[in-house]
């Protein structure tokens, strides 16, 4: 993400002051988060399409008793039962999503002004771009 | 235990949980002159301090694993006590399939039931009472949620110490490569002047 800022031809005297080192700082906490985050998001998704996936297939069979999995075992549960708690799961998994996006846009847009303030100091002696 | 002496800038902690703070230089110069380190010295110093920080990051990353592999287990306790706990006044039975080996499936019959058996590591396993059982977990659980939490910040803590250890080695090399530059062109100068 950031390489030592080796200004080869310039050889300019840059200076870092304590609010640079802090920018750069905030910086990496916040693309660290940001990969957390996409990481967390193709977990929800996933949750999700598979939840979509087991409600569909609940519509389609036609049994009364369905296995339910609640932890490590399949417990027999009533066919409304189990619609009512995927719905529920569906909702919350859903929910979750949404604030995962949520907190993704604000990073990314954090991320894009401390870039300008970053580049506009350091120009060529900083590298803030994903390797 | 943190201690809370300033670094001189910004008031930040100097050490947090063992892990030292690196010293943000003001200016190099000055810097190498005080603690009468020449570049490379100074350099290796810091590329040391930097190996060290992340031995302890691996180390963190490991526990940041575990805890993040226990807390959905211990979730899938909490969710398993509490559907036993609201089948309890029905006196149903409940039908539960579960793996006895790879691929190899049992049914049990779980009837109406005031306690469950909990698994409390170290080959030991206690009945307790439904709303018992409920509370350790859900002990257990806020415990491993907020040492998630300390952990979280401890890393926070040293990433931004790798980080200012790296732009500090960076800063010492370009000056470094700037006396050099300096130094190379005052020799020819004079030679120029003399001749």
């Amino acid at each position: 993400m950031m390489q030592q800022g080796k200004s080869s031809s310039s050889g300019s005297e840059m200076q870092v002051t304590w609010e640079d080192q802090q920018n750069i700082n905030t910086f990496s906490r916040l693309n660290n988060r940001f990969h957390e985050l996409e990481d967390d998001i193709k977990l929800a998704k996933e949750k999700c399409d598979n939840l979509e996936d087991a409600g569909n297939e609940l519509i389609l069979s036609d049994e009364e008793m369905v296995r339910f999995q609640i932890g490590e075992v399949f417990a027999h549960m009533p066919r409304e039962e189990v619609e009512t708690k995927i719905e529920e799961m569906k909702e919350a998994t859903f929910k979750s999503l949404e604030n995962l996006q949520h907190e993704k846009e604000s990073i990314v847009s954090q991320m894009a002004e401390l870039k300008k303030v970053l580049y506009a100091k350091f120009k060529d002696s900083i590298n803030l771009e994903e390797d | 235990m943190s201690s809370s002496s300033p670094s001189g800038s910004g008031g930040d902690l100097s050490e947090r949980r063992g892990i030292p703070a690196a010293k943000f230089i003001q200016d190099v110069e000055t810097y190498l002159s005080q603690s009468s380190l020449d570049s490379n010295s100074a350099l290796a110093f810091h590329q040391e301090r930097l190996q060290q920080y992340k031995v302890v990051e691996m180390k963190l990353l490991a526990q940041q694993r575990d805890l993040q592999a226990k807390i959905p287990d211990i979730e899938k306790c909490l969710e398993v006590v509490g559907t036993l706990e609201a089948r309890k006044g029905t006196g149903e039975t409940l039908l539960a399939d579960f793996e006895v080996s790879e691929g190899i499936y049992s049914r049990a019959c779980i009837e109406d039931t005031d306690s469950v058996c909990l698994w409390l590591g170290a080959n030991v396993m206690l009945e307790y009472s439904c709303e018992e059982a409920t509370a350790l977990l859900k002990n257990n659980l806020e415990n491993a949620k907020a040492s998630l939490e300390v952990l979280v910040a401890d890393l926070q803590f040293l990433r931004d110490q790798v980080t200012v250890t790296q732009v500090t080695i960076a800063r010492i090399y370009n000056y470094d490569v700037q006396q050099r530059r300096v130094k190379q062109v005052a020799p020819t100068a004079i030679t120029a002047a003399d001749s």
